[in-house]
């Protein structure tokens, strides 16, 4: 009686009109040990249906966490760099002092030259007596 | 949706993701990297995700479109010749493994259908969809499903009939 009733599922079957349940009586019928002789060729169909079912993927999904790149750190890069900065474009005024210091002492070494110039020039002036007594050393010469 | 609601959700279906994947494109490493990129797009559409009705049926037909587009880069480029490759392989491993077993047989053989009975007979009798779903999934009338189905079957039959008689061809 079960076989005439398989063999009427298998009709079925083949005309793509079983219900899954009914299939799943044809996939229970042919996954057992003994099947009748001559439906032995649907056997392998049947099992390989069952087996096929039972393959698994060794895929093993783990989400990316897309997080937003925070932006906290450049804030924190930023103002330690704007900091050192900072102190670095002050650092001139070390050199705006050094560069006074020279213009004082330029200063300074310019009014000694010129007191150096000035009693030049006051001795310079005493050599008039001088010419004068090569005018009359010529006179008297003459 | 959080991680974990999203793992298990998904954890119910991606077998069935994968199997679906080697179905079409027969290599093991190719259709492991489908169901990847499948599941990394679905994480990504999560906010989405919430309103599909059916996000089983949905990540298929992302399978599916998804293997589509691989077979169709191949064809067009060079790398069709990888492609025959990997079912070189497989042919021969499978040889070896399964000289005499005949579930191999039924394996080839499906893999020799056209894409889409191929792919209905390994949604109908391997994951037991019913037709309408499986017609949701592939866009198709339940009727040409069911037709598919039918032609798909047969020739299963017709071959295993004719591998049983002749012996291992």
């Amino acid at each position: 009686m079960e076989l005439s009733n398989i063999e009427k599922l298998l009709e079925k079957y083949f005309e793509g009109e079983t219900t899954l349940s009914e299939e799943q009586t044809l996939k229970v019928y042919f996954t057992r040990e003994h099947v009748a002789p001559h439906l032995e060729e649907y056997k392998s169909m049947f099992q390989y249906f069952s087996v096929e079912s039972n393959q698994k993927t060794t895929v093993d999904f783990t989400p990316i966490k897309t997080q937003k790149p925070s932006y906290k750190w450049v804030g924190i890069a930023a103002s330690i760099i704007l900091v050192i900065g900072l102190f670095y474009n002050m650092s001139p005024s070390k050199e705006a002092n050094e560069r006074r210091e020279a213009e004082l002492a330029l200063k300074e070494a310019k009014k000694a030259l010129n007191m150096v110039s000035k009693y030049m020039n006051e001795g310079t002036q005493d050599l008039v007596y001088l010419e004068e007594f090569g005018n009359t050393t010529k006179k008297l010469l003459k | 949706m959080k991680e974990k609601t999203f793992i298990t959700l998904t954890n119910g279906f991606k077998d069935k993701l994968f199997r679906l994947a080697k179905r079409l494109l027969v290599s093991n490493e190719e259709a492991e990297d489908a169901t990847q990129e499948i599941l990394l797009k679905l994480w990504r559409n999560k906010t989405k995700m919430e309103a599909y009705r059916n996000v089983e049926a949905f990540a298929m037909t992302m399978t599916k479109n998804y293997c589509f587009d691989k077979l169709k880069s191949k064809e067009s480029g060079n790398l069709k010749i990888v492609h025959s490759n990997y079912q070189d392989e497989r042919a021969s491993l499978q040889r070896e493994v399964e000289a005499k077993d005949s579930l191999g047989w039924v394996g080839k053989i499906m893999d020799t259908l056209p894409e889409q009975q191929r792919m209905i007979v390994q949604l109908r009798d391997i994951e037991q969809y019913d037709n309408a779903e499986i017609a949701k999934m592939l866009d198709m009338k339940e009727t040409a499903v069911r037709v598919a189905l039918s032609r798909g079957r047969k020739i299963i039959r017709e071959q295993l009939t004719k591998k049983h008689n002749y012996g291992i061809v």
